[in-house]
């Protein structure tokens, strides 16, 4: 995936910090972190965006809807942690159309340098 | 922190900036493309749900390392761990450049004021020398010399 060329969206160091302690084990952070989790989210969603974007435009359509980004996640094993943000709805269509992707484990051939 | 500031509210309550969220989306859109409102909800939650997952995970890190504190290279293992290895460069220069720009702040140093030329600066170097070795040769006088830019031999 090419780099972008990042203009400055930082996104905001207390907002970053207030969803990072809404997990209780999360104690101290220090403070250049939310630094790092902008600049990662924004990575996270030019990625996510570009290949939602790129079923859409497979089907022809110029406008991005919930369902191009329900494939990309389902299409991408890293994005696997979104499966259960997705309506159940827009998954399923995305499973179903993946059906015919399947993928076969072909064991190496055993005995093939056997020790006489 | 207070835990009473989190009583009643529940992780979706903290979201983040829609029209930031928005320009980042566009970045990666054709100027004509439109994108449906509950896309873009979808993406903003996405975005919350990555952070979270992030922030796991660096806990995580952080606690096998026996630390307290979540640091910059706890996020960034973390990151690899969880498949995000190709973000690690752009996200640590980010940090970096972070860093610089924190460092350009005008409250700096305990010089901060103080100008000088480099001649000027030298002079002061060379007149600190010879006074440090007037004081070690006990008080033997050591008269300013005008030639102070004999370098000092080992």
């Amino acid at each position: 995936m090419a780099k972008a060329d990042f203009k400055n969206h930082s996104l905001p160091s207390a907002r970053i910090k207030k969803i990072m302690k809404a997990d209780e084990d999360v104690r101290r952070i220090a403070a250049e972190t939310p630094v790092l989790f902008s600049r990662a989210c924004e990575m996270f969603i030019l990625e996510l965006t570009c290949r939602s974007w790129a079923y859409a435009e497979e089907n022809k359509r110029r406008r991005l809807q919930k369902n191009d980004i329900a494939q990309a996640i389902t299409r991408t094993d890293v994005f696997d942690f979104l499966v259960y943000i997705v309506p159940e709805e827009d998954l399923r269509e995305e499973m179903n159309a993946n059906d015919s992707l399947l993928y076969y484990y072909v064991p190496p051939h055993v005995g093939l340098w056997a020790r006489s | 922190m207070d835990p009473m500031d989190i009583v009643g509210k529940s992780k979706d309550d903290v979201s983040l900036p829609k029209a930031t969220m928005f320009k980042i989306i566009k970045e990666m859109l054709p100027p004509d493309v439109r994108v449906a409102r509950d896309a873009q909800d979808l993406l903003v939650e996405c975005c919350v749900e990555f952070i979270n997952l992030v922030s796991s995970e660096s806990n995580e890190v952080c606690c096998r390392e026996e630390k307290r504190t979540i640091a910059p290279e706890h996020v960034l293992k973390a990151l690899e761990v969880l498949g995000f290895g190709e973000y690690i460069e752009e996200v640590y220069a980010a940090y970096e450049q972070h860093k610089l720009d924190t460092l350009d702040s005008p409250k700096v140093g305990k010089f901060a004021g103080i100008e000088m030329t480099e001649e000027e600066a030298l002079a002061e170097q060379q007149r600190m020398f010879a006074e440090a070795r007037a004081r070690m040769n006990n008080g033997a006088s050591v008269q300013r010399q005008s030639d102070s830019d004999r370098s000092l031999d080992g």
